[in-house]
């Protein structure tokens, strides 16, 4: 059917034997945050059998933490299923299988994600959270998605770099930013050690300035920044970079380092997303590497 | 016909073999073809060939099989046959050389394609008498060494067609390579068409793609880009790849402070759907033996801002019309080039119309007509002069059945085939 050297598979990384003949998913992605899964082949399927793609949170030990849809032909002949934005699907990373009738899942290969309308997306915020899926590949070579859940949530946008001076440039979806509204660098090991920082707003845009130089003086060691729109007596809502098409942030979005004489020796301050796409900001010793020193797994 | 590939792996990932999977699997609707791949070094390849293509290999080299051959003593050996000054030539041996020139020997086709120097040089001197003896050219013969040049040019001859991806490398080889007898053409790597919608234009992104190599020069589209977001800060640039050049690359964002405009996105596996995220594609090489990124980003619909280096954009783009060419090694230039399509959206929408359209060609049907008309003539050629000195019962043969019909029906049948 096909004649065009299409690659077996999205990855090289899975066993030969497994790319020949997994089921695999094209995933169409909709601005509103809805999927759509096409599969090709789930094998085995009867034309009466029923199709499942079956999402499983990884790790999961509730049966809250299934979502099956069912998959209905379409008319290239393939196998379709719908995961609408109201479908909720908690935050965390979910595998994708497809089950034939009650026969083992088999587990989903990616094919073609198509996720041009995740790009810049700009959600209207009127449902009071946000909801972000995107498909992408594991490294042994399998379809998850990757699911974040918030309400509220304040997106990082630009960050600007001047020396050891952060500004965080954002936006902010499900509640609304008052005069009290301030933001906060939380030391991660101490949570009880706290930088406080002023926030300029324009509609549901926030702007604060952070100076990194402290937080480096502490030692190193990671620090979460969070927003409090109405203030102490208001919610706390994590700063994040989740509206668009990139699963892992982390080492795509990445940012100059400031080095600094501390008390504890010469460190490195900057800013960076966690495995979560959160914004933090990383203090390390001078010369740890950059992405993948051990320190950098207990940063997540 | 029965049109046998000669390739160095077939089981791994490159442009050279994704290009002749495209170009045999297409064939393979009309005619026979097989692809013999001198190593096979894993179990299944990673490029899926249409079940019609046989696959075979000559030497494996499989750790894990009973049929492993890597450490054998004739294998440990040099080779002879295959040019010592072929980039290849460490893991060619003896053994390749034994097997080679067997499989040719034996060999009962109507058309024998090399895909690089040393196949080709195979090729030349070993076909059995009956073959049409085709040797491709995927990188340019300037980039060939003097000595690897010298060693083709005295087998070369012997080759009943020459093919380079280009018209100027095709007057380079009739020029500099006194080739008398070879029919030399030039033929275009085939591009399937994406198995997804072109892109709309409206997302404000440079998007480009390639290893992050010197000779891809994304250092002077990052410096580019630093004048682009001067004059258009709402835009953004994404490079796809990976490679050596990477800490470099990232060192020179931070240090023009381009951290929220440029990002290195790692590479991507199908790029299609990445191009469709942009709305229009820069290519800065020194140097393209062809262009192939090119040609992927125009068929998602993106016009290409490429530099007019050697020898492959001036030749796919059509310039102010489905792209636009810049010159070579000139940051400003390509800030300009960039900008002009960023600052006019109708003129944008224009190109990226124009690009869609302008690639057809490069679609494989239509790529594997012109090599099937070119076999055909080859052939007919060949008999109808009471045949030529290499003129066989198989070559007539050949012309009989892969003649008129095949050349006509192939793009009906074809269009037929899914991208996906």
């Amino acid at each position: 059917m096909t004649p065009l050297a299409t690659s077996r598979a999205a990855s090289h990384a899975g066993d030969d034997s497994k790319a020949a003949t997994a089921p695999r998913a094209d995933c169409v992605a909709d601005s509103a945050g809805g999927l759509t899964f096409d599969v090709t082949d789930p094998g085995g399927a009867g034309a009466k059998d029923t199709v499942h793609l079956l999402l499983r949170r990884r790790d999961a030990d509730s049966a809250e933490d299934y979502v099956r849809l069912p998959l209905s032909p379409s008319a290239d002949g393939r196998l379709r299923a719908a995961l609408p934005s109201s479908v909720e699907l908690a935050e965390g990373r979910w595998n994708a299988y497809a089950q034939v009738a009650g026969g083992e899942p088999r587990r989903l290969m990616p094919g073609v994600n198509d996720l041009r309308s995740l790009v810049d997306r700009a959600p209207s915020g009127s449902r009071g959270h946000v909801a972000v899926r995107i498909p992408y590949a594991t490294k042994q070579g399998n379809l998850s998605v990757r699911s974040w859940l918030r309400a509220p949530h304040a997106e990082a946008g630009e960050l600007g770099l001047a020396g050891a001076a952060l500004t965080v440039h954002g936006r902010l979806y499900g509640t609304a930013l008052t005069e009290a509204a301030y933001a906060e660098a939380v030391r991660r090991a101490e949570p009880g050690l706290v930088r406080r920082a002023e926030v300029t707003a324009e509609g549901p845009e926030f702007t604060f300035g952070l100076d990194q130089g402290p937080l480096a003086d502490s030692g190193p060691g990671p620090w979460d920044l969070w927003l409090l729109p109405a203030g102490e007596s208001g919610p706390r809502v994590r700063v994040a970079r989740l509206l668009d098409d990139v699963a892992d942030k982390k080492t795509i979005f990445t940012y100059p380092v400031v080095r600094r004489e501390t008390p504890h020796g010469a460190v490195e301050v900057g800013p960076y997303y966690t495995n979560d796409n959160d914004l933090a900001v990383r203090v390390r010793r001078a010369g740890a590497g950059t992405e993948t020193s051990t320190e950098g797994s207990t940063e997540s | 016909m029965h049109i046998s590939f000669l390739i160095h792996n077939a089981y791994g990932i490159g442009g050279t073999i994704r290009t002749t999977y495209n170009l045999a699997n297409t064939l393979a609707q009309q005619h026979d073809v097989e692809i013999v791949s001198v190593f096979r070094h894993r179990d299944e390849p990673v490029f899926a060939p249409d079940p019609r293509v046989r696959l075979s290999h000559l030497v494996d080299t499989r750790k894990d099989s009973p049929g492993y051959e890597g450490e054998a003593p004739e294998h440990l050996r040099p080779a002879r046959t295959f040019p010592s000054a072929e980039g290849r030539y460490a893991q060619y041996s003896a053994l390749t050389d034994r097997r080679i020139a067997a499989h040719l020997a034996a060999l009962d086709a109507d058309v024998v394609v090399g895909t690089r120097p040393g196949l080709n040089v195979h090729i030349a001197r070993q076909t059995a008498r009956g073959p049409l003896r085709v040797g491709q050219e995927h990188l340019t013969l300037d980039s060939h060494s003097k000595e690897l040049r010298r060693q083709l040019r005295s087998v070369y001859p012997r080759l009943d067609v020459l093919t380079t991806t280009t018209e100027a490398d095709a007057r380079a080889y009739s020029r500099k390579m006194r080739l008398p007898g070879v029919h030399v053409q030039a033929l275009p790597n085939p591009v399937p068409a994406p198995g997804i919608e072109p892109a709309d234009g409206s997302h404000k992104w440079v998007v480009a793609a390639g290893r992050l190599a010197p000779v891809k020069r994304y250092d002077l589209l990052i410096r580019a880009f630093d004048k682009v977001r001067r004059e258009r800060p709402d835009w953004r640039l994404r490079i796809y790849g990976s490679g050596r050049q990477k800490e470099k690359l990232r060192a020179l964002i931070d240090e023009l402070g381009l951290y929220n405009h440029v990002f290195l996105m790692g590479a991507a596996h199908p790029i299609e759907p990445e191009w469709a995220k942009g709305s229009i594609a820069a290519v800065t090489s020194s140097l393209e033996s062809f262009g192939m990124t090119i040609v992927e980003a125009m068929r998602c619909g993106l016009p290409v801002v490429a530099t007019d280096c050697p020898h492959g954009p001036g030749e796919i783009i059509a310039n102010g019309v489905d792209g636009r060419l810049v010159e070579v090694g000139n940051p400003d230039a390509i800030a300009s080039g960039l900008l002009e399509l960023i600052n006019d959206d109708s003129l944008r929408h224009r190109m990226a119309d124009a690009a869609l359209q302008d690639s057809e060609r490069f679609d494989p049907v239509r790529i594997a007509e012109r090599y099937d008309a070119m076999f055909t003539g080859m052939i007919t050629q060949g008999s109808s002069l009471g045949g030529r000195l290499r003129g066989s019962l198989h070559r007539t043969r050949g012309a009989l059945l892969g003649g008129a019909y095949a050349v006509r029906d192939l793009g009906r049948v074809q269009t037929k085939g899914s991208t996906a």
